[in-house]
């Protein structure tokens, strides 16, 4: 029995009885499971092993963060968005605060923009990580989680050396950056990309790349064309692991990412292998952009210089009677953006994160809403998985690297 | 070309050009959008205007439509305004998949009728809670912060809702 | 074999002490935490379990995937409304003796996020040994709390819990 799941793209659905007239057996699957990437909760129809139907139910870890926006202050809702995709934070970060920069009307510096596409490449770079740690662990691949944490843990001794904290910087506010560049960072960031990286890159492909094991658990499952990835509107990996060349940061620039030199990973297989390889040429890619960032580092101020959205330094306030009213104003009420509406879109580790906010002219925001690349991905998990074995599934679920912080908000 | 007869009214805010349509229509005017080439759907959301006094708005609820069209990168929001408790507004899952789970968040946390969805059920929250949390009228809840009076406004819905 | 004889025989190889010290021992260095990712927290617990910070090093390297195998609860993350019911499910799973660390501010207070749609505080469902601070706490913290809590265990010995 076929049935429709929109647009034409259509399922084999056997019905009620399995192949062999036995009957459907429905099973649930999380969302306390230690291969569900989080708190994903699947009710899947068998027949034996194979997969006759998906009905992912989320929502698990749904954290009110956009009720919590409209509460907090403009500069406050940085913070929420850290946690939001728990494994790119800065690039949630970066999505608000262009948002807010777009509706107050001002650009930031270059070092700034600089700066911010460093943590995101940072951040896209320990995302993949995680990525290929877990997924390696759950086809069996142990010693992945392994390598791949140690390169993890150095970028967040980066992290911690640029900002102070691990994993929720909040580096990227709305205006500028949180802090400078110190000479460590500038230092520990030169030789992970021209050594530690480069090489690591090439030691885990030696590791999965040609292991007959990984490729026979991922080559051919979980196809995808390119017709129905597009349909269905899949971003990211998801997309150009099924050949389409999309990447918003060539295809709408944001935050300078037109001057550096790259390409789009893609890959024609369509499977959970060619998602793979993307990813593999995403993180060298990253490396790439890292280095261009570092050697065209340019000097300069790393805010904008607006006293109405920016405290004052420090220096200021014992000189300034204005500075210092300035910085009342700011740490009492916050500043106000002026009414009227805004999308922008960057591509975070898995596809499409973007940040639509509405504004009333107060000094918090009347709506914000992330648009996020996990909860569009996983509709199409029903298309992807049907008709494979469970075991399957799991390479599936992985290779669609959904976050559940992501996608249920 | 969307026909200009579906159009209610048209601008660009903060560089991102929108559109007003008619909500009876919304199925009609995203249809003859995505003939034109806009064939993908970024998200689709819904924004509580309850008390703004920042502009005149038509309605209280305000649903929008990102799209995009891959080819030339443009994009348009599609907006309608609805009223109505519940309010009620075609659903246009047929020519976007993706606002399936759009539509269904929607309804969860605004309590917008998407009418001739599927499975318009909860999504985010659980199946038996009671109102719609992203409403303005909803308060933020969680637990009372002592010593913080901004904290008592978040406890309580506005006033005049 | 008379006890002098049995005496002689093991000679210095003795030692004595009691049986709650002996199972508190036993108990403290083999605490097998329940594999439980929430949220953020989890991906610090993940980093706490790999080779850099190596939680192997006190006996809680076994993460287990079955509630039922396992003697410690790792809230590691915020618990939303919706995922409160099946954590105590779990919770209720786990044979005796049973712990529970709450880590982070999001499972110890629900963090920054002070709203309708987490519960405030996993303390609420579950009695917690440990609370760490942090949003996510660092890998060392994990450790730090893991500590804390072998004390406790080799303290309680065989003794029901209070």
């Amino acid at each position: 029995m076929t049935t429709e799941i929109g647009q034409g793209i259509t399922v084999d659905r056997t019905g009620e009885t399995g192949a062999f007239g036995g009957e459907l057996l429905t099973v649930n699957f999380g969302p306390h499971h230690p291969s569900t990437h989080g708190v994903l909760r699947l009710v899947v129809d068998l027949d034996g092993e194979q997969v006759k139907r998906i009905k992912p139910v989320i929502g698990y870890l749904h954290t009110g963060i956009e009720k919590q926006m409209e509460a907090l202050r403009w500069q406050q809702g940085v913070v929420v968005t850290d946690r939001h995709d728990y494994l790119s934070p800065p690039i949630n970060n970066l999505a608000y605060a262009l948002a807010v920069e777009r509706l107050m009307g001002v650009e930031v510096p270059p070092r700034a923009q600089a700066l911010r596409v460093i943590m995101c490449e940072l951040t896209r770079l320990s995302s993949h990580l995680v990525w290929m740690g877990t997924s390696g662990l759950e086809l069996g691949a142990m010693s992945m989680l392994m390598y791949c944490f140690r390169d993890r843990d150095t970028i967040m001794d980066m992290n911690e050396e640029i900002s102070g904290f691990r994993m929720h910087t909040s580096y990227i506010r709305p205006g500028g950056v949180f802090a400078d560049a110190t000479p460590r960072f500038l230092d520990m960031l030169d030789r992970f990309t021209a050594k530690t990286m480069t090489k690591n890159v090439d030691e885990y492909e030696a590791l999965l790349t040609d292991n007959p094991i990984w490729r026979r658990r991922t080559i051919g499952i979980g196809r995808l064309s390119a017709e129905d990835a597009k349909v269905l509107g899949a971003t990211g990996p998801m997309l150009r692991g099924s050949g389409v060349a999309w990447d918003l940061r060539k295809a709408m620039p944001y935050s300078g990412y037109e001057n550096y030199d790259f390409e789009i990973a893609t890959s024609d297989l369509c499977d959970c292998y060619g998602r793979y390889l993307v990813r593999i040429k995403e993180m060298r890619e990253s490396v790439k952009i890292l280095r261009q960032a570092l050697d065209r580092l340019p000097d300069g101020p790393i805010n904008v210089d607006d006293r109405k959205m920016l405290p004052p330094p420090r220096e200021e306030l014992e000189t300034s009677m204005e500075a210092v009213i300035h910085h009342f104003k700011l740490f009492t009420e916050g500043y106000s953006v002026p009414p009227g509406d805004v999308y922008v879109a960057v591509e975070s580790g898995r596809g499409e994160n973007g940040c639509y906010i509405s504004s009333d002219g107060t000094h918090k925001p009347r709506r914000v809403k992330f648009r996020s690349a996990s909860f569009v991905n996983l509709q199409a998990l029903e298309r992807m998985a049907l008709n494979h074995f469970i075991a399957d599934m799991i390479a599936i679920i992985g290779t669609a690297d959904t976050v559940l912080g992501d996608c249920d908000r | 070309m969307i026909p200009e007869a579906l159009v209610v009214d048209r601008g660009v805010s903060a560089g991102d050009s929108w559109l007003t349509v008619d909500p009876a229509k919304v199925h009609d005017a995203l249809s003859a959008l995505k003939d034109e080439g806009y064939s993908l759907l970024v998200f689709l959301t819904c924004v509580d205007h309850l008390l703004d006094s920042s502009r005149n708005w038509p309605a209280r609820y305000e649903l929008l439509y990102e799209l995009r069209n891959l080819e030339t990168r443009e994009q348009v929001r599609v907006r309608a305004f609805v009223d109505g408790d519940p309010p009620h507004i075609d659903s246009v899952h047929d020519l976007f998949p993706p606002a399936n789970w759009d539509e269904r968040e929607t309804y969860d946390m605004f309590g917008v009728v998407f009418e001739n969805h599927p499975d318009l059920t909860r999504i985010l929250m659980p199946d038996d809670w009671v109102g719609h949390p992203l409403r303005r009228d909803y308060p933020v809840g969680g637990e009372v912060v002592e010593f913080s009076e901004e904290h008592e406004t978040w406890q309580t819905a506005p006033e005049k809702a | 074999m008379g006890i002098e004889a049995l005496a002689e025989s093991l000679g210095q190889n003795f030692l004595t002490t009691t049986l709650g010290k002996l199972v508190g021992w036993g108990r403290g260095n083999s605490v097998w935490p329940a594999q439980f990712g929430l949220a953020c927290c989890a991906i610090e617990m993940i980093a706490t379990a790999t080779a850099g910070v190596d939680i192997g090093r006190f006996g809680s390297e076994a993460f287990r995937a079955s509630p039922r195998q396992s003697d410690l609860m790792i809230v590691s993350g915020r618990v939303s409304q919706k995922m409160a019911p099946i954590l105590r499910t779990i919770y209720d799973q786990m044979p005796e003796p049973k712990w529970v660390i709450s880590m982070g501010a999001c499972a110890s207070t629900g963090g920054v996020f002070n709203n309708y749609a987490l519960l405030q505080g996993v303390d609420k469902i579950v009695p917690v040994d440990v609370y760490i601070p942090g949003c996510p706490p660092r890998p060392e913290d994990l450790l730090n709390a893991l500590m804390i809590l072998q004390e406790r265990i080799k303290a309680q010995g065989i003794l029901p819990r209070q």
